[in-house]
C-alpha cells in the first residue's frame, strides 16, 4: 500500500513536469512576449525595453529559463508575474482558494441533490416523475451557465436581497461571525448557479446507473426476500452502481478550478479564472504556467481519489477475482 | 392427480391463474393460463418444462415478483388462506422470505456483487425479525453452517466473486431459508453448476427440507433430478398445466411432449458403427495431437506486487483421431477449457507442442469453437444470414450472391428454414441460436469443431436435438468432435472416447463403457454424482 502510493506520487510529479515543459513550449511558440507591446509604446525607448527584459531574464534561451523557473517552483514561488510585480505563487493560491469557495460547495451539493433525486427517479421510471425528471434536466442541460448566471443577477436586481457581486461588503468587517456571514451570503448565488448547471448530467448519470442495478436479478432476489424499498434501493442497489459514478466524481474534481470561469467573470467573484484569463491575453507567462500545473494537480488529486473510493467501495476491485 | 383437497391442508394454491405480459409494441404475449396447482404441507411439487414454458413466470407471480409490463388477469393464489393478490405491499413483504423464499436461478447474478455474505443474509433476517446484531450475526453463522459450510465465520465475510459456484447456490440457499419459511421456491437451483456440485446441492436440498420440514417447488427442465426429491410433479407447456402426477404415472402415459422430456435420450441415434470405424482406420497420424502441453496464468491483486501463478494445463498428453468425437469431462476449474481454448489456438501453451494435422502453424481456421451461450457469442443485431456469411464475407473467396447462397445453405443443413434468414440474431429462440452458431462454423469448412459446454445451456429436450443434428453432420463430412463438458449427460450416445480433467492434468482416459467401472477417485465421483442425478442416457454405455 505505501509502495502504491509512493508510486502514485512519483508519476504523479513526473506528469507534473512534462505538462510544464509542454505549456513552456507552447508559451514560447506564440508569438510575442509580456513586453512586445511596450516596444511599440513611444513613451519607452527600445534600450529600456531591453533592460526589462533583461532584468526578467527573458533575453536568455528557453533552457536556461527553464531551469531557473524549476529552482523557482522548488522554492515554492513558481516563477514571478510581470504585471503584478510579485512571485506567481503569491498571486495564485489566494485567488484558487476564492474559486474553490465557490467550487467545492457546488461540487457537493449537486452531488447531495443529485444522488438522492436519481434513485428516485430510476425507481420510479414511469408515469409523471418520470415525465418531470426528463423535463427538468433537458430544461437545465439546454441552459448554459452563463444564461443561469445572467438570470441570477436579474434576481439579485429586482429583489436586492442578494449581492450582485464581489465576495464581501465594504461594511462588513466586525467579529468572525459576522465576516462569516457575510461570505456565505456572497457565495449564495455564484454557488446556486454553479449547482444548477451542474447537477442536471450527474443525475442523469445516477438514474441510468441505478436503472441497470435495478434490472438485475440479485436486486429482484432482494425484492423476494421482502426487503423494504428503502433497503433495497440505498443499502443493496446504490452500492452496485456506484462504480461509474466515483469515476464521474473523481473527473469531475478536476474542473474544480477551471469550471467556474463564466460565472466569476459574470458574477465578479475574485477567483482565479479572471486572474489567469487576463494573464494569458497579457502574455504574462509565469502566471499562466502556474495555473496550468495547479490544474494539473487537482487532475492527478481528483483521479487518486477516485481511485481510493473504488478500491474503498468496490470488493471485486479491492480483493481481485 | 389426486382429488381437489379440504381448503385448510393447502398451503399455496394457484387458481385458474393467468398472467400477460406486455410487449414493447403494445402486444400482449400468454405466459400462464388458467394454472392450478396446490401445495400441501411438507410436500415437493416438481414442475417440469421447457425454457419458455411459463415455469419461472410460475414462480414469480406467487410472490408478485413481476416486471412491470407482467400482469395477472384472472385467478387467485392463495398462502395458507391468505389471497397474495390482495395484500397490500407492507404485507406482501412479510409474506416474501419469511412465508414464501425463492431460490433465483444462477447464484452468480441473484446475490449482491458489493456485499458480503452476512450482510446479505443479515438484511433478510432483519427485514422481518427484531434481533439485535449479536443474534442476527449467530443467526447468520448457524444457518451457514447449516447449508454445510464449516467456517461459517469466513464465508460470512467474503463477497460473492470469491465463492466457488456451489458456495454460492449454499450462500444463496442460507438466504432464502433464513427466515424459517414454510414454503421454498427453488427455479432452476442446478443450472450452470457442474455434475457433482449438483448432485451436492441436490442433497443439501432433500436434506434442508427434512430438517425444516420445508414444503418445496423444484422448478426444472431435468426430469432426472425430480426423481428422488418430488412427490408430485406438474408439466407444462406454453403456460399450462399439460399433465400432472408422480413421476411414476407419467412415465407411463403417452403424451408426446411429456415423453421427449422426461426421455430426451430417445430422441438420438445410436452412433452410427461406419464412422467409428473411420475414426479407427485413419489412427495411423492423428489429426490432432498434444505433447506435453503445460499453461499458467499469472495474476496480481490491486495495489500489491505480488503475483499469484495459476497452472491451468500441466504435461496434457491427448491425441485425436480424423473423424473421432472425444468428449473431455470435468469439474469447473478442471482446466478443460484452457486446453480448448489453447486447441483453438486462443492462447499459447508455455510449454508443450500442439500439432494439427502434423502441422505446428497457429493458423487454427480449420478448428471452429462454439460456444455455451450462442446469445452472447454471436452479435444481436446481425441477421441470421449475416452471422452465418461472416467467416465468407472475411475470407472473400466467394462472390456476395454465392456466399448469401451458401449462408441459406448451412442454415438449411443446421435445421433452420432459411426463410428466416432476415430476423436478428436476437429474436432467435436459445435452440435455435446455437443452430445458427453452429451453421457459421460450419461455414468455415472445418474439419473439427470443438463444443465447449454448447449443451448445457439448453433444456435436455433441445441439447438431444442439437446432439441429433451435430451427429447429422459428423457422418456427412467426416467431421471430428472435442466435446467439453462438466455434466455426464447423454455422453454414451456421442462420445467414443473419454477424457477426465482434474486439476489441469488428465486422470483417465477411456470409452463411456469403462468410465463406469473406473475405480480413480475422480471419474468416480463425477459418475455417482451422473447416477444421483439420473443423468439422461446413462444406461446405454451399459
Amino acid at each position: 500500500m505505501i509502495g502504491y502510493l509512493l508510486r502514485r506520487i512519483g508519476h504523479g510529479l513526473f506528469l507534473l513536469l512534462g505538462v510544464s515543459l509542454l505549456v513552456f513550449l507552447l508559451m514560447q511558440a506564440a508569438p510575442g512576449d509580456f513586453f512586445s507591446t511596450a516596444t511599440l509604446s513611444e513613451r519607452m525607448s527600445q534600450e529600456t525595453v531591453h533592460a526589462l527584459r533583461a532584468q526578467y531574464g527573458l533575453d536568455q534561451p528557453l533552457p536556461v529559463r527553464y531551469v531557473r523557473w524549476l529552482t523557482s517552483a522548488l522554492h515554492g514561488e513558481f516563477g514571478y508575474s510581470f504585471s503584478y510585480n510579485m512571485p506567481a505563487s503569491a498571486l495564485l493560491l489566494p485567488r484558487a482558494r476564492n474559486t474553490l469557495l465557490l467550487t467545492v460547495p457546488s461540487l457537493l451539493i449537486s452531488w447531495l441533490i443529485a444522488v438522492p433525486l436519481g434513485v428516485f427517479a430510476a425507481w420510479r421510471r414511469v408515469g409523471w416523475i418520470d415525465r418531470l425528471y426528463s423535463g427538468g434536466t433537458s430544461a437545465l442541460l439546454g441552459m448554459h451557465d452563463l444564461l443561469l448566471a445572467l438570470l441570477a443577477l436579474m434576481l439579485a436586481l429586482h429583489t436586492g436581497v442578494f449581492p450582485t457581486g464581489g465576495m464581501s461588503s465594504f461594511s462588513a468587517s466586525g467579529t468572525l461571525l459576522t465576516d462569516w456571514k457575510d461570505l456565505l451570503w456572497h457565495m449564495a448565488l455564484p454557488v446556486s448557479v454553479l449547482v444548477a448547471g451542474s447537477v442536471a448530467p450527474i443525475l442523469r448519470h445516477v438514474r441510468s446507473s441505478m436503472i441497470e442495478v435495478l434490472d438485475s436479478r440479485y436486486i429482484r432476489a432482494a425484492e423476494g426476500h421482502g426487503l423494504g424499498p428503502l433497503t433495497v434501493l440505498f443499502r443493496h442497489a446504490l452500492p452496485a452502481a456506484a462504480n461509474p459514478l466515483i469515476s464521474l466524481f473523481g473527473l469531475s474534481t478536476a474542473l474544480l478550478l477551471g469550471g467556474s470561469l463564466l460565472v466569476e467573470v459574470v458574477m465578479s467573484w475574485p477567483g482565479l479564472g479572471p486572474m489567469v484569463l487576463e494573464a494569458i491575453l497579457g502574455r504574462d507567462m509565469f502566471l499562466v504556467v502556474g495555473a496550468v500545473m495547479l490544474s494539473t494537480v487537482f487532475l492527478i488529486c481528483g483521479n487518486f481519489l477516485a481511485d481510493l473510493l473504488l478500491y474503498v467501495f468496490d470488493p471485486r476491485i479491492r480483493l481481485d477475482a | 392427480m389426486p382429488g381437489p383437497l379440504p381448503v385448510s391442508d393447502v398451503l399455496l394454491r394457484t387458481q385458474r391463474l393467468s398472467l400477460e405480459y406486455t410487449g414493447a409494441d403494445g402486444s400482449t404475449i400468454s405466459a400462464l393460463r388458467d394454472v392450478t396447482l396446490e401445495l400441501q404441507p411438507h410436500e415437493t411439487v416438481g414442475i417440469l418444462g421447457e425454457s419458455g414454458s411459463g415455469k419461472s413466470s410460475l414462480s414469480h407471480a406467487i410472490l408478485r415478483l413481476l416486471p412491470p409490463n407482467g400482469k395477472i388477469i384472472s385467478g387467485k393464489i392463495e398462502y395458507s388462506g391468505e389471497d397474495i393478490l390482495a395484500l397490500s405491499r407492507r404485507e406482501l413483504r412479510q409474506v416474501r422470505g419469511a412465508g414464501i423464499a425463492l431460490i433465483a436461478q444462477e447464484p452468480a447474478l441473484a446475490l449482491n456483487p458489493v456485499l458480503t455474505i452476512e450482510r446479505q443474509i443479515i438484511d433478510v433476517l432483519r427485514a422481518h425479525r427484531r434481533v439485535s446484531k449479536q443474534e442476527a450475526m449467530e443467526q447468520t453463522r448457524a444457518m451457514l453452517r447449516e447449508v454445510g459450510f464449516t467456517d461459517p465465520e469466513r464465508i460470512g465475510r467474503a463477497y460473492p466473486h470469491q465463492l466457488s459456484g456451489g458456495q454460492r447456490q449454499r450462500a444463496a440457499i442460507a438466504q432464502a431459508l433464513i427466515c424459517n419459511p414454510r414454503v421454498l421456491i427453488a427455479d432452476e437451483p442446478l443450472s450452470s453448476l457442474d455434475a457433482v456440485t449438483q448432485a451436492e446441492i441436490l442433497e443439501l436440498l432433500e436434506k434442508l427440507k427434512r430438517d425444516l420440514h420445508l414444503s418445496m417447488i423444484f422448478i426444472t427442465h431435468n426430469s432426472g433430478v425430480l426423481s428422488s426429491l418430488a412427490d408430485r410433479v406438474a408439466v407444462m407447456r406454453e403456460g399450462e398445466i399439460q399433465a400432472c402426477g408422480t413421476l411414476e404415472q407419467l412415465a407411463r402415459g403417452t403424451d408426446e411432449y411429456v415423453r421427449a422430456l422426461m426421455f430426451p435420450e430417445k430422441n438420438i441415434p445410436t452412433r452410427s458403427s461406419s464412422i467409428a470405424s473411420l475414426a479407427a482406420s485413419t489412427s495411423a497420424e492423428p489429426l490432432l495431437r498434444l505433447d506435453r502441453v503445460s499453461k499458467h496464468f499469472l495474476q496480481r491483486r490491486f495495489l500489491s506486487r505480488n503475483v499469484f501463478q495459476v497452472q491451468a494445463l500441466k504435461n496434457i498428453d491427448l491425441q485425436i483421431a480424423e473423424g473421432a468425437s472425444v468428449a473431455i469431462i470435468g469439474r469447473s476449474g478442471s482446466g478443460k477449457t484452457t486446453l480448448a481454448r489453447c486447441v483453438a489456438g486462443f492462447e499459447r501453451p508455455d510449454e508443450g507442442q500442439i500439432l494439427f494435422s502434423g502441422s505446428r502453424s497457429n493458423d487454427r481456421s480449420e478448428i471452429q469453437l462454439i460456444f455455451q451461450d450462442a446469445g452472447s457469442a454471436l452479435n444481436p443485431r446481425f441477421t441470421a444470414a449475416e452471422a452465418i456469411r461472416e467467416p465468407l464475407d472475411i475470407a472473400r473467396r466467394l462472390s456476395f450472391p454465392q456466399r448469401q447462397e451458401r449462408a441459406l445453405q448451412l442454415m438449411e443443413e443446421a435445421g433452420l428454414d432459411s426463410a428466416w434468414a432476415g430476423r436478428k440474431v436476437g429474436e432467435f429462440s436459445g435452440g435455435q441460436r446455437q443452430r445458427i452458431a453452429i451453421a457459421r462454423a460450419l461455414a468455415a469448412e472445418p474439419r473439427m469443431l470443438i463444443l465447449d459446454e454448447s449443451l448445457s445451456g439448453l433444456d435436455l429436450p433441445l441439447q438431444a436435438q442439437i446432439l441429433r443434428l451435430l451427429m447429422d453432420l459428423q457422418a456427412r463430412h467426416g467431421l471430428t468432435y472435442l466435446h467439453i463438458t462438466h455434466d455426464l449427460n447423454f455422453l454414451p450416445f456421442f462420445a467414443d472416447q473419454v477424457v477426465v480433467m482434474d486439476q489441469g492434468t488428465i486422470v483417465e482416459t477411456g470409452t463411456p463403457a469403462t468410465l463406469l467401472e473406473s475405480p480413480q477417485p475422480v471419474t468416480k465421483s463425477l459418475v455417482a454424482a451422473s447416477e444421483r442425478l439420473h443423468v439422461a442416457g446413462m444406461e446405454v454405455a451399459l
